[in-house]
């Protein structure tokens, strides 16, 4: 199965081009997590807002910073908010989204629905700052503000796959086994949802990346570091004074890496669809 | 006289709805010994599906009731356990094969991942054993690779193979009843005939007892020696093979035979139909519920519910029996 998606990815374009762009993004986040690059981002190396130059590819900002640093540890802050957001929320989503699908219109169902439908009405922003405030500043208020909201949409996915699934023929022959029901959740319930999780992981990150850099820019965000957000945040005041190097910086990486993973996401939709294949 | 592998006494189902009770599978009681085939054959719709829901104890727990005086399997009562032990008997001692093999096969594992994971689950050991239990079971069913087979996951097989991998599958744990529930209907008939061939086989060699459910006549002819009939949740007659197709003593019986289609050299007859059709569960006939359908009805099958009768070990559920 592995092999026939990669297959078909594989002769994707356009899926390969976003998965080459989001290697790359990933393979510097990496290199800066083990300390390879851009260790000087809160360095003053400079005059401010100097030009482009060889020592300061990307120019350097108001304080004098590297923005070229700056963008490559931008580009770890990134990964680990959407890693982390992801993988949080894809679990929690799929936990209780399983668990609603497998006990539909039980009452575990309808207290897991009752939340769902809670934290989707609350507007998101409104929420992180809630969040923000009540956690007095702490750096994760804005990773648990996202993971809190962000699983609704993947459990209502799976929750519905589960609906449909657990009507299937290899379910009840699960049961005529003699397999316990929440063991057949996790051995053949969830596992037919795994082509679903992918995609929507990557929708996730995108997602997390997405508005790490909103709520960066409105001060909700990271509060030691620097992101892309926090770049595009101060570039509002000075593309008016005519320095781009912030705004091109964080813009086109941001710009890149969000393309390259829709594509990947996009590609891997196809490349996953199992209602291709007979059976 | 020796247990029968499967005996079951006057098992009744019901769905029970708003409108009151619903009743599916009506008193219903047969026994199969080691070693033995029996049909239970029936239009769509007339309980035969609930009837091995039942004996398994597959049916959900709200909106259905079931009843029996007993289920057992080899002297053993099956109706009476709880959810833990009755999954422990599920599988090792009683197995199902399904309709539907492309369905009835969880598509993300591999034949040999399913397959194995049956008998670990029943009897552990280590993986090694369980891979050679495995592979043993794929090549009991005929498989001459059996390591291709294990290898592949269910998509990649015809349907055919996918049937008799579900063979295997019934049979890795050795039980000693299977139910097979329409085993061919979803094949084409070379391969009818062939997973019909193993499954005797195995009944053979291992002393399995197995309950063919069916709506094809020649499927229960070509495999077992005893049959029932069932029409409307109740067993209209039982008999075995032979006679039933010489000489049938219900009236639906009868009706069901002359429904077959026939391949002759000369112009066959025109095909023929029971008259009317099926009753509703919910609005089912008083008395027999055959008689409105019935050529052979009078006034009493329309009063009162014939029981089955026994004439030397054959039983017809009838006031006027051909």
């Amino acid at each position: 199965m592995m092999r026939d998606t990669w297959q078909r990815l594989r002769s994707d374009p356009y899926g390969m081009g976003g998965l080459i762009v989001v290697t790359i993004f990933a393979v510097v986040a990496v290199c800066v997590w083990t300390g390879l690059l851009g260790q000087g981002w809160s360095e003053v190396s400079g005059n401010r807002y100097e030009g482009v130059s060889a020592t300061h590819l990307f120019g350097t900002n108001l304080l004098g910073q590297d923005i070229l640093n700056r963008t490559l540890f931008g580009t770890a802050t990134a990964f680990e908010v959407g890693l982390m957001v992801t993988v949080c929320s894809t679990l929690l989503g799929t936990l209780l989204g399983g668990l609603a699908g497998w006990y539909s219109h039980g009452w575990l169902d309808e207290i897991i629905l009752w939340a769902k439908g809670v934290l989707d009405s609350i507007p998101f922003y409104l929420f992180a700052a809630a969040v923000a405030f009540a956690l007095q500043g702490n750096p994760w208020a804005m990773h648990l503000a996202m993971i809190i909201t962000f699983w609704t949409t993947t459990a209502r996915i799976i929750r519905g796959e589960v609906i449909r699934i657990k009507e299937r023929e290899f379910i009840e022959a699960a049961r005529a086994i003699g397999l316990p029901g929440l063991k057949t959740v996790f051995r053949h319930v969830l596992p037919n949802t795994v082509h679903i999780l992918l995609v929507q992981g990557t929708i996730v990150f995108v997602a997390a990346i997405n508005t790490e850099v909103i709520l960066s820019f409105l001060g909700l965000g990271i509060q030691d570091g620097v992101s892309w957000g926090l770049m595009l945040a101060e570039s509002s005041q000075e593309v008016l004074a005519g320095h781009f190097g912030n705004f091109i910086a964080a813009g086109a990486s941001l710009f890149l890496l969000l393309m390259g993973f829709n594509l990947l996401a996009d590609a891997l939709q196809d490349a996953l669809d199992m209602r291709r294949l007979p059976g | 006289m020796n247990t029968p592998a499967l005996s079951v006494k006057n098992l009744s189902v019901w769905f029970e709805t708003e409108s009151g009770r619903i009743p599916v599978v009506d008193r219903v009681g047969f026994s199969i010994n080691a070693g033995d085939a029996t049909g239970l054959v029936g239009e769509s719709g007339c309980g035969k599906t609930m009837t091995a829901m039942a004996i398994l104890g597959l049916l959900p727990s709200t909106g259905v009731s079931v009843r029996a005086d007993a289920i057992e399997i080899n002297g053993r009562d099956i109706y009476n356990l709880n959810a833990r032990q009755r999954r422990a008997v599920l599988g090792r001692d009683i197995a199902m094969i399904f309709q539907q093999p492309a369905t009835a096969l969880d598509p993300v594992f591999t034949m040999g991942q399913q397959i194995g994971a049956v008998y670990k689950r029943h009897f552990g050991g280590s993986q090694q054993h369980v891979r050679q239990t495995m592979l043993d079971a794929l090549r009991s069913v005929g498989f001459n690779h059996a390591e291709d087979i294990a290898a592949a996951y269910p998509h990649q097989l015809s349907g055919g193979m996918r049937q008799l991998a579900m063979i295997a599958m019934a049979t890795v744990c050795k039980p000693a009843v299977i139910i097979a529930d329409e085993p061919t209907t979803a094949l084409d008939s070379s391969s009818r005939a062939l997973i019909l061939q193993k499954l005797q086989h195995l009944q053979t060699r291992h002393q399995t007892a197995i309950l063919y459910i069916s709506h094809d006549l020649a499927v229960v002819r070509q495999s077992c020696h005893d049959v029932m009939v069932m029409y409307c949740g109740r067993i209209m007659e039982t008999t075995d093979c032979q006679s039933l197709f010489s000489h049938a003593r219900h009236p639906y019986s009868a009706g069901l035979l002359s429904c077959i289609p026939r391949i002759s050299a000369t112009r066959p007859p025109p095909i023929s139909s029971i008259p009317g059709q099926v009753p509703a569960p919910t609005d089912l006939p008083a008395g027999c519920h055959f008689a409105p359908r019935c050529t052979r009805a009078e006034t009493r099958c329309r009063q009162a519910v014939p029981e089955l009768d026994d004439q030397n070990g054959r039983g017809a559920a009838c006031f006027r029996p051909l």
